[in-house]
């Protein structure tokens, strides 16, 4: 509620502001796209963390110094 | 009659229960430019919260930790039993819980990477990577598969010669910043700043430690309206004991605690007792070279909430 009450606000700010200029819309839309794509990067970035971040350390750590093996990866003792 | 013993190195009588003369300690004058560097800002009552705050847990516990070289280790942990979940009335709702949680760690002196999956599909993840001597990255992050649960933090640790500022990002919009300076060798003072995006909030505090060989003493303050303060005397090579005093503004609430530290060689014991009438205990036993049994007691008196745990942790 209050977010969208300062959305509101900052939008009448603008407008008020930028009077009779022909590019305000584009500038928003410029915006608005940035922060679209922005939110879609994160997403993917977050499920590729997700799946990826386990398997990155240990591609990390069987090419670390002494090389360990495949069988020792997987064993339990 | 045998002959009579040698006469005490200290002289006879009264004089040979006094403790020996003990060299004056060279007065050392203060180098001011020179002083050490003091400990990051978070760990500010680091002492304080090892001794008061240990995991407690309910339930069955048990981990195991595989490591397949120096830097490289694998984690399998296994826990059954309840997980408190917070309520609004004051009866605490208890839910049953099993999960199975695989980690994989690698322990670099440059880079240390720390990963720990649950069967629910959570991703616990830290990172901590050295970009030059004075400059480190730290990432802390959950990563859940609910929509909106997930949170993260990126922090960029810089260590000057006697302070240290740290500049942290989060979700949420969350920015904070922190710098901590030495003021004298046992003396350190620092503050905080923090902005929240989403909710317009902002906040300040400060904060200082000092410290000599035997003691810590901290005091924080917070525009949250927290004031937080915190005693740790070390009594003796095996003992210490903490004190632990916080009061909220908003909340009008106010907590004190007194707990023990006993470092022992086969085990660790910690106990601490609450104003709240919360009595509590850590126990953490070595059977053997690398085994620990651990027990984890929590009396809660005034709600009826007791808490007991036991687990056994394999590997180092």
């Amino acid at each position: 509620m209050a977010s969208k009450a300062s959305l509101k606000g900052k939008g009448k700010v603008a407008k008020s502001g930028r009077g009779g200029s022909a590019a305000a819309p584009d500038e928003r839309t410029a915006v608005k796209c940035v922060k679209v794509w922005s939110t879609w990067a994160m997403k993917k970035a977050k499920v590729a963390a997700q799946y990826g971040f386990i398997p990155l350390i240990i591609v990390v750590g069987m090419n670390s110094d002494p090389k360990p093996s495949l069988y020792q990866l997987l064993s339990p003792i | 009659m045998g002959s009579s013993p040698a006469p005490p190195p200290y002289g006879v009588g009264l004089a040979a229960l006094l403790p020996p003369k003990e060299e004056k300690k060279a007065e050392k004058k203060v180098d001011y430019l020179n002083l050490p560097c003091p400990v990051p800002f978070e760990e500010i009552q680091r002492e304080a919260l090892m001794s008061l705050k240990p995991e407690l847990f309910e339930g069955l516990r048990f981990d195991f930790t595989k490591g397949l070289n120096q830097k490289f280790s694998l984690s399998h942990s296994v826990f059954m039993g309840s997980m408190e979940v917070p309520s609004q009335s004051t009866d605490t709702i208890k839910v049953p819980t099993s999960h199975y949680e695989f980690g994989a760690n690698f322990l670099d002196p440059r880079l240390m990477l720390v990963g720990r999956v649950l069967t629910d599909g959570r991703l616990n993840a830290r990172v901590k990577c050295d970009l030059t001597d004075n400059l480190t990255l730290k990432i802390n992050a959950q990563l859940t598969n609910e929509p909106h649960f997930s949170q993260g933090m990126f922090n960029f640790d810089y260590k000057g010669k006697d302070y240290r500022s740290q500049f942290q990002i989060g979700n949420n919009a969350f920015y904070g910043a922190n710098y901590i300076q030495s003021i004298t060798p046992n003396l350190s003072m620092g503050s905080e700043i923090f902005w929240l995006g989403h909710q317009r909030k902002s906040g300040i505090g400060f904060a200082a430690r000092y410290n000599t060989d035997k003691m810590v003493a901290t005091g924080q303050v917070a525009s949250t309206g927290i004031v937080a303060l915190s005693y740790v005397q070390k009594v003796s090579e095996k003992v210490s004991l903490a004190a632990d005093f916080m009061y909220n503004h908003m909340t009008r609430d106010v907590t004190s605690s007194f707990g023990y530290d006993y470092i022992l060689r086969q085990c660790r014991l910690r106990g601490k007792i609450d104003s709240n009438g919360v009595v509590a205990a850590y126990l953490e036993e070595r059977l053997n070279m690398g085994v620990n049994f651990v027990l984890s007691a929590e009396l809660d008196h005034p709600k009826k909430n007791y808490k007991f745990g036991f687990g056994l942790t394999v590997g180092e």
